[in-house]
């Protein structure tokens, strides 16, 4: 994903009442299973309103934070805050304020879209009148309203990653925790969910924590980002603040990047192998003018020259090497 | 997409600012829908055939009743084991198809994490599905039992008449309830056990029938045959007959007579199939109606505990099971 542009990360100004307090607050938040396995190792984290993604490769605490910021788990110690109701006290609260898209499959197939959405509605307390017309509500904003009366089975996976939106939106969330929520589209279908729960965030009024292994997808859609490795918190800041540090240029040749890569090394810049293109940190104009000499003294086959903003993936990858599965 | 439906599109996101329902009557919904799913209702005509012909064959007692009072006769079936054979038939086979209908589908498509993550809590959806299953063998069970009060009663004239069979019923409506939330938590905690419909279906018609068969064989070998000879006596004062040894037996024999006595065994028997302990349990309490338990002996409160230990196994397994299933 990290060729994709970046289309959607200027998303519309957020409304004003959603710069309040801290959507999730939580302080020394452990978990530890008998094994013993620890799955969240004093995780300190606030999460502002807006879009926030969750990143961390498999195994690295999403989910068990989930369950806790749902009440559904006991934290070993620490404590959590969502919607400043206590995840272990309130849990039914929080419940009634949040709605949840789980990662794996959770669709009957023998069941229409409408009849389920309308069912978890009122399971989300909504009055039986209420629940059908918010759930033609949501499978319209989720774009299923035409098919909404067809059975889930007959759903392309897209649609079933829709239903599972629509189902957490059903109830009018202030927040929604989204696990993965791209699992399984492919690359049309991935672009189409993010830009939907880009509007989501956007237009709803909804503060949103989009949980994923895949950095680069999510950056495009977060205002903030939290990643946490082992349990552990290793960053949290806006994702502006992440990409702002540097501009880099990115330069590539149909051959001979490693040659590139000693040339303009040799000329004092220090430049990085990314992907199949070399990066090289922008320095004015001088930058580009190294650049063209190195490329023109060695007589490459120049393809692309492109100024980017840093993404997100890269940071993570400078200042912490040894975590390979984010991004 | 036409210019139309562009417009539709274009209508944004309204807030929901109505009434929000609380945890009771979150659960009392799941409790309604559940219960209409019991009898296939909401769903397609293929779901509501077993739940139909159950019940349908479960009231054609009742209707032979009503034809025979009609037609002059009394009474010809007993409120309290109403028709015993066909009562377990009817309700294994609802039981075996409609619990698996209730919380099997939700185990196979792992819908369960989507009912946590709702403002109710973890024991609040086997309550509520549990609620509603024995609601559905209720209506299986006591509607033909009403029928059968109504259709005895039309042909009745007097108070006391009608006070009579009231009288009776109230007992046979209170079994009936026996086996709806014993049967129910059977039912129930088998099908949890399993999110592939089949097994189990499998597992309770398996479970239901083997036990019925296998305590009606230990109730059969059990029993005692006592084997009497019949002697038929001459009437007081007359002749003896003709070549009769002087003080010899006074009568002739014309036969035996075989009858069969229960034994210790046979009275425990029962405790093995949870149909027959619900008739040992209604015997324990007075039911005085013929059952397929030969008598309790003086072991009525062994029923007793039976009936309240399968209960609390299969509570204790359901609660168990929603403890830690679908586990987000």
């Amino acid at each position: 994903m990290s060729g994709q542009p970046s289309s959607l990360a200027a998303a519309p100004p957020r409304e004003p009442e959603r710069q309040g307090a801290a959507v999730i607050e939580t302080t020394a938040l452990t978990k530890r299973y008998p094994g013993p396995v620890t799955a969240l190792d004093e995780l300190t984290v606030t999460v502002a309103p807006g879009i926030t993604g969750l990143v961390g490769a498999n195994g690295a605490g999403k989910s068990t934070l989930i369950k806790i910021l749902l009440g559904l788990l006991q934290p070993t110690g620490g404590r959590a805050m969502v919607l400043g109701a206590d995840c272990v006290r309130d849990g039914e609260r929080i419940r009634a304020l949040t709605g949840y898209m789980p990662e794996h499959d959770c669709l009957p197939p023998d069941v229409t879209a409408t009849e389920f959405v309308t069912h978890l509605g009122r399971m989300s307390g909504l009055p039986a009148t209420a629940a059908k017309e918010r759930a033609a509500e949501s499978l319209r904003h989720v774009g299923l309203y035409e098919e909404r009366y067809r059975q889930i089975g007959t759903y392309s996976t897209g649609m079933k990653q829709r239903v599972k939106l629509a189902q957490a939106l059903v109830g009018d969330p202030r927040l929604l925790l989204l696990d993965e929520p791209t699992v399984g589209l492919d690359p049309a279908g991935r672009n189409s969910m993010l830009e939907l729960i880009a509007r989501v965030g956007a237009e709803f009024g909804m503060s949103i924590v989009v949980a994923s292994h895949l950095l680069g997808e999510i950056e495009r859609i977060c205002d903030h980002l939290v990643a946490i490795e082992a349990g552990r918190l290793l960053r949290a800041d806006t994702i502006t603040s992440m990409t702002r540090a540097s501009q880099v240029l990115l330069i590539e040749v149909d051959e001979g990047a490693d040659r590139l890569l000693a040339e303009l090394t040799r000329r004092g810049l220090q430049p990085r192998p990314f992907e199949r293109a070399v990066l090289v940190g922008l320095d004015g104009d001088e930058t580009y003018d190294a650049v063209r000499d190195a490329v023109a003294d060695l007589g490459l086959p120049l393809n692309r020259l492109e100024q980017r903003r840093r993404r997100v993936e890269e940071l993570f990858r400078d200042e912490t090497p040894e975590a390979s599965g984010v991004g | 997409m036409s210019a139309e439906a562009g417009v539709i599109h274009d209508i944004g996101y309204r807030r929901y600012t109505g009434r929000r329902l609380g945890r009771a009557q979150i659960v009392r919904a799941l409790y309604g829908h559940s219960l209409r799913s019991a009898f296939g209702l909401g769903r397609g005509a293929k779901a509501k055939i077993v739940p139909v012909i159950a019940f349908v064959v479960m009231c054609l007692p009742a209707i032979a009743n009503a034809v025979a009072v009609a037609n002059g006769q009394a009474r010809i079936v007993p409120y309290d084991t109403y028709t015993f054979q066909l009562r377990v038939v009817v309700m294994i086979i609802f039981i075996a198809a409609q619990a698996p209908e209730l919380v099997s589908r939700d185990l196979r498509s792992h819908v369960l994490p989507l009912y946590f993550c709702r403002p109710m809590r973890r024991l609040d959806y086997p309550v509520a599905k549990l609620a509603a299953f024995i609601t559905a063998c209720l209506l299986i069970i006591e509607i033909p039992l009403l029928l059968l009060y109504v259709g005895t009663i039309a042909q009745l004239h007097g108070g006391s008449a009608i006070w009579s069979q009231t009288r009776a019923l109230i007992p046979g409506l209170l079994v009936g309830l026996m086996w709806a939330v014993l049967l129910a938590a059977i039912g129930l905690a088998l099908a949890s056990l399993s999110g592939r419909r089949a097994y189990a279906t499998g597992a309770i018609a398996i479970y239901f029938f083997l036990t019925w068969i296998l305590a009606g064989i230990l109730i059969a070998v059990t029993q005692r045959n006592v084997v009497r000879a019949v002697v038929v006596r001459p009437p007081k004062g007359a002749p003896p007959p003709p070549g009769a040894p002087p003080g010899g037996p006074p009568g002739t024999f014309v036969g035996h007579e075989i009858t069969q006595v229960p034994t210790t065994a046979a009275h425990l028997s029962g405790l093995v199939s949870p149909f027959t302990t619900l008739d040992g349990v209604r015997q324990w309490l007075g039911g005085t109606s013929v059952g397929p338990l030969p008598g309790v002996g003086g072991y009525g409160a062994l029923y007793g505990a039976m009936f309240l230990v399968l209960l609390a196994v299969c509570l204790g397994g359901l609660a168990a099971r929603y403890r830690k299933a679908g586990g987000l």
